[in-house]
C-alpha cells in the first residue's frame, strides 16, 4: 500500500465533505428564503395573460400544418410508399417461412457467436412467441424492427460520419437529436398518419425519428476518438481523406458504432407499443388490446415477448461484432445468461443437467468442423481464397445446410411449418390469479394505501402547492441562479429563455407540476435505488437476483405494468409517480453498484488500518468516492422520468405530458407541440443541471 | 462501375415495386377497415368484414387502432376505407369533417349503426341493494349529496370523488355539472379508458364505494353489476346541468371509397345491429372468453335470414 494512494483517499474525502457542507448550508438558506417568499406571496403567481395572448405559437403551428397538408403531402406519401415495399415484403416472407426456419435463423448465429448459453436463450425467446400464441404478431414486429433499424443504421452512420467531419454540422445536429430523443411520440404520431398513412410505414418513420440519435452520436464520437497516432501513421503512408475514413477510422470506430446500433434497437423496441396509435400492429397491438380489456396476464405475455426480442437482439448484436458490452452502463452490465451459476459446477445435479447438453454441443461442433474442413479441402484447388475464408468458420457451412434443409422440407412437415397448437402454453392465468389475489389482499392494499398517502400528503402535494404558490418571476430567477451556479452563465441565460417560452405558451403551471412530479419520482428512485445498489455491491446473490429484474424493467413496455399499478394504487397522481419510479430506477441502482465496485480494493484495507468499521468505510470513504457515478445515475433517472411523461397521462399523471395527450385527443397539433417542446426544454435543462453536479462532484474529488 | 450497376438495378426494382403498390385495388377488391378497440365496436365491424369476405369477394384488411382523431385522419386520407360505430357525443372531429355536423365532408356518414348509446353515472349494485348496502337511497342525482362523504378521498378532501370522463377531450364537463347541480363532488379524470375501468374493477373487487361515469352498451356491465344514477333529462340549453343525449352511433367511410364501391356502401347502409343483438356477443367474448371470430361466425350461422337481407341488390 503506497502513500500516494492513501493521500488520494484522504484528499478526496476532505474536499468532498468541505464543498458538500457549503452547498448544503446554502441550499438550506435558499429553501428557507423561498418558504418565506411563499408565505408572503401565497397564490399570486399568475403569468401576465396579455403576454400569453400575444404569443401566437399554437396558431402559427396549426396554420403551418394546414399548409403542409395541402402542399407537401405528395412528397411524404411517396416516401412512405417506398418504405412500404420492403416492409410488406419482409412481413410476408416472415409469415410464410416455416417457423422452425425462423427459429434456427435466430438460434444458429447465436450459437456460433455467443456460444451455447446465448443459443439456448434464443431458443427460449423465439419459442416463447409461439408458446403464448403470438407467433405472427412477433413476425410483424420483427419485420417492423428489421426495416426501421436498418434504415436508422444506414442513415445514422452516414449522418454520423458527416458530423464527425464538421464541427458546424455537429453543433447544428446536436439540438435536433436532443429534441428527437425527448419529444413525446404522441406529438407527431397523429400528424404522421396524415402525411405518411396508417400502419407500419408510418410506424417505421416514427421509430426512425425516435431511435436514430444514438447511432449518429456514437458514430461521430467513435470516429473522433480514433487515436491521433493511428491517423498520423496512415497519413505517412499517403492515404487520402476518403481512404483514411473508410479503411482506418470507420473500422476503428466499430465498437462505438455498435453500441449506437444496440441502443437504437432498444429504443426502437421501446416504441413498438406506442405504434399501435397509428395502426402499427404486431406485438404492440396485443399489449394494447390486453390493456383496454384490463387483461394483465395477456399484456404481460405480449410484454415478455418484446423483452425476449430485445434481449436476443442486444446480446446477439454484441456477440456478432465481438464488442464487449461491459463498457456501457445502461445495458452492458446486464446478465450474460449463464445456463447455471458457475458456483454450482460441483453440484452433481447441475452437472447431470449440463453434461448431456455439453456432449451434444461438442458433438455438433466436432461434426461441423469436420464437414467444413472436408469441404474446404475439396474446393481448395478450385478456389483457394474461398476455401481459406471458409475453413475457420465451421458454423457457417453446417448452419446454412441446416437452414436450406429446413427451408425445403419445412412446408411439408406440419410441426415445422407453423407453430403447433399443442405446444402452446399460456401463462395468462397464473399472472391474472396473482394480480387478482394482490388486488383484494387487505394487508397488501393497506401497504399500498400507506405508500400512496405518504407520497401524496408529504411529498407531491406540498411540492405542487409550494411551486405553484411562489411568484412566477421568483421561480424563474431561482432556477436560473441554480443553473448558473451548477453550470455556466451562458446556459443559465438559455434556461431563462426556456422558462419564458413555457410561461408565454401558457404552460407555466403545468410545467411546475411536471417539475414537481419529476423531482418526487427521482427522490424516491434515490431513496430506494441507492440502498439497493449498495446491497448489490456487497452481496453477489442480491446482484444476481436484481440484474434480470432490472433488465426486464428497462425493456418491458410501461403499458404492461400500468394496469397492475392502477389496481394496487388506484387512479390518482401517485400511481403515475409509481410507474415513473419503476421505469427510471434501474440506472440509479446499477450506477451505485458500479461506482462502489469500481473503487480500488485497497481502499478497504487503508480504511480498516485506520480502524474504521465496514459501515464507516462505506459512508465516510466509499460512498463519497462513488458519488460521481451515483450522480450519473441521478442524471439518467431525471431524463427517464421526463420521458415517462409521454406515458403517465394514461394513468392520471399531471403535467406537460397530459397536455400533449389531450392535444392529441382533440387533434390540436400546435398545443401538443408547445407542450412537447416544454418537455424537451425541461429535459435539456435538468439534464445539463445534473450533469453539472456530476462534473462539480468529480472536480471536488480531484478526478 | 459494378456498384453503380447494382444501385441502378436496385433503384429499378424499387420503382417497379412502388408502381405495384400504387396500383388501385381492382373492383370488388380490398376493404381497409378501422377496427374498434372495444368489444362491442369490434363485433360490429367483424360482422361486416365476414359478410364482405364470404358473400362479396372482398379481401378485408383489419387495422386495430384506438378511436379518435388519428383514426379519423386515416379515413379522411383514404388509408382506411371504413369505420364503424362512431359515437357523436365523444368525437372531437365530426364537426370538422362530417357534413351532417357542419364539417367539410371529408368523412362520409353512411348510416346509423343501430346501436344507441346511453351515458350516465353509475354505482355498484352492492351499494344500493342488500342488507349491508351503504347508500340504499341513492337513486338519482338528488340523493348524491347525502352520500358524498362515502366517496371522499385524499385528493378530494371533504368532497366526494366522482370518476368522471377519462379525458377532457370528450367534453363531458363533469365538474361544471357538479357545480351547476350544487353537488358536493369533485370529478377526476384518469386519463385513459383503460385506467377508468381498471379503477372501477379494482374498487368493485374490494367492495369499496365508488361513483363513476360509464355508458351502455359496454363490456364493463358484463363484468360488474352496476346501477344507474338518474340525471336530469338532457337539454341543449341547460347542458351541462343535465344528463347526456342518447348517442345515435353511425358507420362512416371515406367519400372516394364510397364512390368506387357503391355495393359496399349499400351493404353498410342496410346493416343494422341493435344493443340487444350486440349484448349477448359482448358477453360471450368478455365474460365467457370466446374468440371474437368464433362468436361472430356463430351469430352469422344463426341469423342467416337477417343478414342475407342486407346484401346489396346488385350482388
Amino acid at each position: 500500500m503506497s502513500m500516494v494512494e492513501q493521500s488520494t483517499v484522504n484528499k478526496g474525502l476532505f474536499t468532498y465533505r468541505g464543498s458538500n457542507y457549503t452547498v448544503l448550508v446554502l441550499s438550506l438558506l435558499g429553501l428557507l428564503f423561498s418558504l418565506l417568499v411563499y408565505g408572503i406571496a401565497k397564490n399570486t403567481s399568475v403569468f401576465p395573460q396579455a403576454v400569453i395572448d400575444s404569443f401566437p405559437f399554437v396558431e402559427t403551428i396549426n396554420d403551418a400544418q394546414k399548409w403542409m397538408e395541402e402542399n407537401i403531402r405528395h412528397i411524404t406519401r411517396a416516401i412512405s410508399d417506398a418504405v412500404r415495399v420492403p416492409l410488406e415484403w419482409l412481413e410476408e416472407v416472415l409469415w410464410e417461412l416455416p417457423w422452425v426456419f425462423v427459429l434456427l435463423a435466430m438460434v444458429l448465429p447465436a450459437l456460433a457467436y455467443g456460444g451455447l448459453r446465448l443459443g439456448l436463450l434464443a431458443v427460449v425467446g423465439v419459442c416463447f412467441w409461439g408458446m403464448v400464441g403470438m407467433w405472427y404478431e412477433a413476425m410483424s414486429t420483427l419485420s417492423l424492427m428489421a426495416v426501421s433499424v436498418s434504415f436508422s443504421v444506414v442513415l445514422g452512420i452516414l449522418l454520423g460520419v458527416l458530423s464527425s467531419q464538421s464541427e458546424r454540422f455537429e453543433a447544428f445536429l446536436r439540438p435536433i437529436l436532443d429534441t428527437m430523443q425527448t419529444m413525446p411520440a404522441f406529438v407527431y404520431l397523429i400528424p404522421a398518419i396524415f402525411f405518411f398513412g396508417v400502419g407500419a410505414p408510418s410506424a417505421t418513420l416514427a421509430i426512425i425519428i425516435y431511435a436514430i440519435p444514438p447511432v449518429i452520436r456514437l458514430t461521430s464520437l467513435g470516429i473522433r476518438q480514433v487515436p491521433a497516432t493511428m491517423v498520423e501513421a496512415a497519413q505517412s503512408y499517403g492515404s487520402t481523406r476518403a481512404q483514411m475514413l473508410w479503411k482506418v477510422k470507420l473500422p476503428q470506430a466499430l465498437p462505438s458504432i455498435m453500441q449506437g446500433v444496440n441502443q437504437t434497437i432498444m429504443m426502437a423496441l421501446g416504441l413498438a407499443v406506442l405504434a399501435v396509435f397509428i395502426g402499427g400492429g404486431g406485438l404492440g397491438e396485443q399489449v394494447w388490446k390486453a390493456l383496454t380489456k384490463l387483461k394483465v396476464g395477456w399484456a404481460f405475455e405480449g410484454g415478455i415477448a418484446i423483452v425476449f426480442m430485445a434481449i436476443i437482439f442486444d446480446r446477439l448484436s454484441y456477440a456478432v461484432t465481438g464488442v464487449s458490452s461491459g463498457k456501457m452502463a445502461h445495458y452492458g452490465d446486464g446478465p450474460r445468461f449463464y445456463l447455471l451459476p458457475q458456483k454450482w459446477d460441483a453440484n452433481p445435479l447441475a452437472r447431470a443437467i449440463e453434461m448431456p447438453i455439453g456432449v451434444v454441443w461438442n458433438a455438433f461442433a466436432t461434426v461441423g468442423i469436420a464437414i467444413t474442413n472436408y469441404f474446404a479441402k475439396s474446393i481448395k484447388p478450385l478456389s483457394p481464397g474461398f476455401s481459406d475464408w471458409l475453413a475457420p468458420k465451421p458454423f457457417l457451412l453446417i448452419g446454412s445446410l441446416i437452414l436450406a434443409v429446413v427451408y425445403l422440407i419445412g412446408p411439408e412437415v406440419k410441426w415445422m411449418n407453423s407453430y403447433p397448437r399443442a405446444w402452446e402454453y399460456s401463462i395468462r392465468e397464473p399472472i391474472d390469479f396473482a394480480i387478482d389475489w394482490l388486488t383484494i389482499n387487505p394487508t397488501f392494499i393497506a401497504v399500498t394505501k400507506f405508500i400512496r398517502s405518504f407520497v401524496f400528503l408529504y411529498l407531491l402535494d406540498p411540492l405542487d402547492k409550494f411551486l405553484v404558490g411562489l411568484p412566477w418571476w421568483y421561480v424563474m430567477a431561482a432556477l436560473t441562479l441554480i443553473v448558473w451556479v451548477s453550470t455556466n452563465m451562458r446556459f443559465a441565460l438559455t434556461t431563462l429563455v426556456f422558462l419564458i417560452f413555457l410561461a408565454a405558451a401558457g404552460l407555466w403551471e403545468i410545467s411546475l407540476f411536471t417539475i414537481a412530479g419529476t423531482a418526487v419520482s427521482v427522490l424516491i428512485c434515490i431513496a430506494i435505488g441507492v440502498p439497493l445498489g449498495i446491497v448489490a455491491a456487497y452481496s453477489k446473490i442480491t446482484d444476481a437476483v436484481l440484474r434480470p429484474i432490472l433488465d426486464a424493467m428497462q425493456t418491458l413496455p410501461a403499458f404492461v405494468y400500468l394496469i397492475p399499478a392502477l389496481f394496487f394504487f388506484g387512479g390518482n397522481k401517485t400511481t403515475a409517480i409509481i410507474a415513473t419510479v419503476i421505469y427510471s430506477i434501474p440506472p440509479v441502482i446499477r450506477l451505485t453498484t458500479l461506482g462502489l465496485r469500481q473503487l480500488p480494493p485497497e481502499i478497504d484495507e487503508v480504511s480498516n488500518s485506520y480502524g474504521s468499521s465496514t459501515l464507516q468505510t462505506l459512508f465516510m470513504v466509499k460512498l463519497p468516492m462513488a458519488s460521481p457515478s451515483i450522480m450519473l445515475g441521478l442524471n439518467q433517472a431525471v431524463v427517464m422520468a421526463l420521458a415517462m411523461q409521454a406515458i403517465t397521462p394514461l394513468v392520471a399523471g399531471e403535467g406537460l405530458g397530459k397536455e400533449v395527450y389531450h392535444a392529441m385527443n382533440v387533434a390540436n397539433m400546435g398545443r401538443g407541440l408547445a407542450a412537447g417542446i416544454g418537455i424537451v426544454l425541461l429535459t435539456i435543462m435538468l439534464d445539463r443541471l445534473t450533469q453539472g453536479w456530476t462534473k462539480n462532484q468529480r472536480r471536488a474529488l480531484g478526478l | 462501375m459494378k456498384s453503380n450497376k447494382t444501385i441502378a438495378t436496385l433503384a429499378g426494382l424499387g420503382a417497379i415495386s412502388i408502381s405495384f403498390a400504387a396500383t388501385p385495388a381492382q373492383a370488388g377488391g380490398v376493404l381497409k377497415s378501422a377496427v374498434n378497440d372495444w368489444t362491442g365496436g369490434a363485433v360490429m365491424c367483424e360482422i361486416v368484414h365476414q359478410i364482405a369476405e364470404r358473400e362479396m369477394g372482398f379481401k378485408v384488411k383489419r387495422i386495430t387502432m384506438p378511436s379518435g382523431p388519428g383514426r379519423d385522419e386515416a379515413i379522411r386520407a383514404g388509408d382506411l376505407d371504413y369505420g364503424c360505430e362512431l359515437w357523436p357525443s365523444y368525437s372531437t372531429t365530426i364537426q370538422k369533417y362530417v357534413t351532417e355536423y357542419g364539417g367539410d365532408g371529408s368523412m362520409l356518414k353512411v348510416s346509423d349503426s343501430g346501436v344507441v348509446g346511453v351515458s350516465s353515472y353509475y354505482v355498484p349494485k352492492y351499494m344500493v341493494e342488500g342488507s349491508d348496502a351503504k347508500a340504499p337511497d341513492l337513486k338519482s342525482w338528488k340523493d348524491m349529496n347525502k352520500y358524498a362523504s362515502l366517496f371522499k378521498t385524499l385528493e378530494t378532501g371533504e368532497k366526494g370523488r366522482l370518476l368522471g370522463c377519462p379525458t377532457a377531450a370528450w367534453q363531458c364537463e363533469d365538474n361544471k355539472r357538479m357545480e351547476l347541480l350544487g353537488l358536493n363532488y369533485t370529478a377526476v379524470e384518469l386519463g385513459s379508458e383503460a385506467a377508468h375501468w381498471a379503477e372501477m374493477q379494482a374498487a368493485y373487487k374490494r367492495g369499496e364505494p365508488f361513483i363513476a361515469y360509464a355508458w351502455e352498451p359496454h363490456w364493463i356491465h358484463a363484468a360488474l353489476d352496476l346501477v344507474k344514477v338518474e340525471l336530469p333529462e338532457h337539454s341543449e340549453e341547460k347542458w351541462p346541468a343535465t344528463g347526456w343525449a342518447t348517442d345515435v352511433t353511425f358507420n362512416y367511410a371515406n367519400p372516394k371509397f364510397a364512390e368506387d364501391h357503391p355495393e359496399m356502401i349499400e351493404l353498410i347502409k342496410n346493416f343494422r345491429l341493435t344493443n340487444e343483438m350486440q349484448a349477448p356477443m359482448i358477453h360471450a367474448i368478455d365474460v365467457d372468453g370466446k374468440e371474437m371470430e368464433e362468436v361472430v361466425d356463430a351469430w352469422l350461422a344463426d341469423n342467416e335470414s337477417t343478414w342475407k337481407a342486407w346484401l346489396p341488390a346488385t350482388n
